[in-house]
């Protein structure tokens, strides 16, 4: 016995529920008054009755369902689709034509139902009879199914031989013109199961379903604790706190008030959707730990506390101002907290030790003023800890910090400072008459073949070269002020000089990291914790280090108009470096293109003197160096030629984190070869520069 | 020789339900009819009987140990043809049922489907039956009245094939079909070695089936019997 078909239970979810609804409209139209007048299609020699006109179909779906023309054509088509009518001259072409070509209806039995999908086994019987009836004249993907499946079906084969040949003879019982339309039913049938090639196929519905939605997955045996805990279990949803409807749907209306201006797609976003115009603005003004934030980030903040803490510049403030209140603890335990929940599991025990010692226990440094019942809950659970143990004392200190210090913070002149200073972009000017030019230079990067065979040719070079140059290196990777964005093959010229012109104005590197606050953005957790991974890996590796996240690779810019800006820019974006490179180098990195190479406070690490970016590649520095910028160019038009393309690499272990693409990990050794070879660009010098600019 | 006995017996059963398909295609269009659920009714009686009759004859003699490696490949080659026949009988069967439920011929504002057959479909179960005519009995109601005795038999069935499922263990994978692809071209042209004799003699009369001709025929041989004896008395009276 074969395995039967299982339906999974789809009953309780049809699949093709519409069946029965357009069988109801089906037998409507078999109605002798009401329903649709037949005539007789006349062949060579028969004439079968009930043949309708396309035109006739489609004026009774109006009729009766009191529907557009456009509409009922559409229906029409898919009555015609599923198989429940048939057209005649065209069999193959299943659409319900306006016009005076003929359509019968088809047999219950052939109509489409979920429980009996159409079957190999009658499948492979339908061919055979064809086959016996056309005498071997089949179709040819009629003919690759047929071999398919009698591969498939060898063990029934026999049985499919018999089955077609008597149904042959059977068939030749019936009348002449009985004959014939049944072959037009079976043909219509097996062209809606088994479409041709091109066809589409209509009757696949997806995947079914393994199980019954409604049915109890476990059946467990009806015990009296089985029935004690339903109990328990109704009870408790009967004291469940619903929320009417009214008062959930007002609270739905008003959150979309208030937020409708802050909607960038509802309202549109100041200074300019980058999408749409390519300035990214709206993304360096808006980064996590920006240093002036816009006016609608503070605003947003005054709507519920809950917004403030989410928002880490918002934490910043909040923290400045906790400080002077000397009540700082509390949003210090509050973070610890949502760590303790969020973080690594494997080192619960360490973190709440840590924060017993420095919340919770009496005299402790920063002892947090928690009530004596919370208290003691929390200090039982910190026994055996997990995720939930300070649940209770974060509630606590959070509604204090909510009904206490949020009212003291909107008045404070902290908050009013931020306000004040907070910013209200300008929309970007978009110049119609130069957009074509304003236009990034994309570049794609070289495919990975061509990278790699660069790569071997590199290597071989370097084989035969002696071993790096020192002073000859520090002489090009000294005052690179700026990172250069590569992205491929591109003349020399261009990234030196399109490409740069095209970034804004760069941002500063590393430096400001170590300057940001206690909130430890995701950039500063990710980059202090790959120095070690780091530090893991081999000299020749090292080509990642140049690379971090937060550099500012834009650099780039102009001659005389990067000057200006950087210092410029300087100013407004200042802490929000790490950030502003972060976002730019997750574009750049989801475009595939950029390779940024930047100053990292790992750099040091680096020192391994083999470290090579390529020309003018990642020599990041610290904006004090910009004003080498031209003079790296110079030299960078030169080098370009043969370093460029290898530049690529530069995606540094911290990288990724972010979820770039997979070119990262082809990048990663490109470099590592390609730094061997490319014996000009050793960052010695540049790294110790790079040391001094992060200390300052 | 048993084999001989099964090969029979399951081409039987293989005629049964080609027939079988053919009068179920028919249900719910505009040749339907009570004569129809008669035939239907008929027509499933008699494949039951020759089920049950190819199975005792194909369980004994799998279960039968003595019997040859050859001989045990071609019966469960004949048992595998068996259960699919029988998973085909099911499935037709049930459709019956649900096109029966959904068509009841009584009923004043159900109309059948106008799917373009007109003519009957007593040849085909005159064939299944192996009959030379149909004759119907029933009451005017059997539409209806059958459906509940379709759908016992339809369980008799699925029993059936589980039962048949404990009792002979034969792995279908292991199967090698006899027939070739298109194997179907080569013997069709010879009205096949039918088992059942009727078959083939209606079929080769068919086409002069006509009842009238034949009628025709014996008429006129009696009249030209009776006067070949007129003129033999006019002979010998004169």
């Amino acid at each position: 016995m074969t395995i039967k078909h299982c339906d999974y239970s789809q009953h309780y979810r049809p699949r093709m529920a519409f069946t029965k609804k357009i069988e109801a409209l089906v037998l409507e139209m078999q109605d002798p008054d009401t329903g649709i007048k037949t005539q007789t299609q006349r062949l060579v020699i028969t004439t079968i009755p009930h043949a309708m006109t396309g035109h006739d179909i489609l004026e009774w779906i109006i009729n009766r369902l009191q529907i557009l023309d456009e509409e009922a054509q559409n229906i029409g088509n898919l009555v015609v689709q599923y198989g429940y009518i048939y057209p005649l001259q065209e069999p193959k072409n299943l659409i319900l034509r306006p016009d005076g070509s003929l359509y019968r209806f088809q047999t219950p039995y052939f109509w489409p139902t979920q429980q009996w999908p159409a079957e190999e086994t009658d499948y492979a019987i339908y061919l055979a009879k064809k086959n016996i009836r056309k005498k071997g004249v089949l179709e040819d993907y009629e003919k690759e199914n047929y071999n398919i499946l009698n591969i498939r079906l060898n063990h029934k084969w026999d049985f499919v031989i018999m089955q077609a040949k008597e149904q042959y003879r059977a068939g030749k019982e019936r009348k002449k013109a009985d004959r014939v339309v049944f072959e037009f039913q079976e043909r219509a049938y097996w062209l809606v199961h088994r479409p041709p090639p091109g066809a589409p196929n209509v009757i696949d519905y997806g995947l079914d379903r393994f199980s019954d939605p409604n049915e109890n997955q476990v059946t467990q045996k009806k015990t009296f604790d089985v029935y004690r805990r339903e109990i328990i279990f109704n009870q408790h949803s009967l004291m469940k706190s619903r929320v009417k409807s009214s008062v959930s749907l007002g609270g739905i209306v008003k959150y979309c008030e208030q937020y409708f201006n802050h909607d960038p797609i509802m309202t549109g976003c100041l200074p300019s959707n980058p999408w749409l115009t390519d300035d990214t603005q709206f993304w360096d003004l808006n980064a996590p730990l920006s240093e002036v934030p816009t006016k609608l980030r503070v605003e947003r903040w005054t709507f519920s506390f809950r917004e403030l803490l989410s928002d880490p510049r918002g934490r910043q403030d909040f923290q400045l101002f906790l400080r002077k209140e000397f009540s700082g603890e509390n949003l210090a335990f509050w973070e610890a907290c949502e760590d303790l929940k969020y973080g690594d599991q494997s080192k619960v025990k360490e973190k709440a030790e840590e924060v017993y010692k420095t919340f919770l226990a009496p005299g402790a440094r920063r002892w947090i003023n928690i009530d004596g019942k919370t208290m003691d809950i929390t200090v039982k659970g910190l026994k055996h800890p997990h995720r939930y143990v300070l649940d209770a004392a974060q509630s606590h200190i959070y509604m204090l910090m909510k009904k206490d210090s949020y009212g003291r913070y909107m008045k404070s002149p902290i908050f009013k400072e931020t306000l004040n200073k907070a910013i209200l972009p300008e929309p970007t000017k978009i110049s119609e008459s130069k957009f074509p030019f304003n236009k990034r230079h994309r570049r794609s990067s070289p495919s990975p073949v061509i990278l790699r065979q660069l790569e071997q040719e590199a290597r071989a070079k370097a084989a035969a070269t002696g071993p790096v140059d020192i002073t000859q290196l520090c002489k090009f990777t000294s005052p690179i002020p700026h990172l250069t964005v590569y992205t491929g093959f591109c003349e020399p010229t261009s990234p030196t000089g399109t490409a740069l012109c095209d970034f804004p104005p760069p941002s500063p590197g590393l430096m400001t990291l170590p300057n940001s606050t206690a909130c430890p953005s995701p950039i500063c957790v990710a980059i202090e914790s790959t120095p070690a991974s780091e530090r893991k890996f081999e000299p020749s590796s090292i080509s990642t280090q140049f690379l971090t996240i937060a550099e500012s690779t834009e650099m780039s810019v102009s001659s005389d108009s990067s000057t200006a800006v950087v210092e410029e820019t300087k100013q407004p974006s200042h802490k929000s470096r790490v950030a502003l490179s972060f976002s730019r180098f997750l574009k750049r990195g989801c475009s595939n293109s950029p390779i940024f190479a930047t100053l990292s406070p790992k750099c040091p690490a680096v020192n391994s003197g083999r470290v090579q970016p390529m020309n003018g590649e990642p020599q990041h520095q610290p904006q004090h160096h910009h004003h080498h910028h031209h003079h790296h160019q110079g030299q960078q038009k030169t080098k370009k030629t043969n370093n460029f393309f290898q530049i690529k690499v530069d995606i540094p272990s911290e990288c990724r984190i972010y979820p770039i693409d997979s070119e990262d990990e082809e990048e990663e050794d490109c470099p590592n070869s390609v730094k061997n070879n490319t014996v000009k660009e050793v960052i010695c010098p540049w790294e110790t520069i790079t040391e001094d600019g992060k200390a300052g | 020789m048993g084999k001989e006995e099964c090969k029979t017996l399951l081409d039987a059963l293989n005629k049964v339900t080609a027939c079988y398909r053919h009068l179920v295609v028919t249900v719910g269009g505009t040749s339907d009819s009570q004569n129809l659920r008669e035939e239907l009714k008929k027509t499933r009686k008699k494949a039951q009987e020759l089920a049950v009759a190819n199975r005792n004859k194909l369980t004994t003699l799998l279960r039968d140990k003595t019997i040859s490696k050859e001989d045990r490949a071609e019966y469960e080659r004949l048992w595998v043809i068996f259960s699919t026949c029988m998973e085909f009988l099911e499935v037709d069967m049930k459709k019956a049922l649900e096109i029966g439920q959904e068509f009841p011929l009584n009923v004043p504002k159900r109309y059948l489907i106008h799917s373009g057959m007109s003519g009957g479909t007593s040849a085909v179960a005159a064939r299944a039956m192996s009959a030379q005519n149909m004759k119907y009995e029933a009451d005017s109601n059997i539409d209806v009245a059958d459906l509940k005795e379709l759908e016992n038999e339809i369980n008799q069935v699925g029993e059936m094939m589980v039962e048949m499922e404990m009792k002979v263990n034969v792995a279908n994978w292991t199967v090698e079909a006899k027939q070739d692809p298109g194997a179907e071209l080569k013997s069709t042209i010879s009205v096949g070695a039918s088992s059942v004799g009727m078959i083939s003699v209606n079929e080769e009369t068919k086409s002069a089936c006509d009842p009238t001709k034949v009628l025709a025929g014996v008429i006129f041989c009696a009249f030209l019997f009776i006067a070949v004896i007129l003129a033999v008395l006019v002979i010998k009276l004169s």
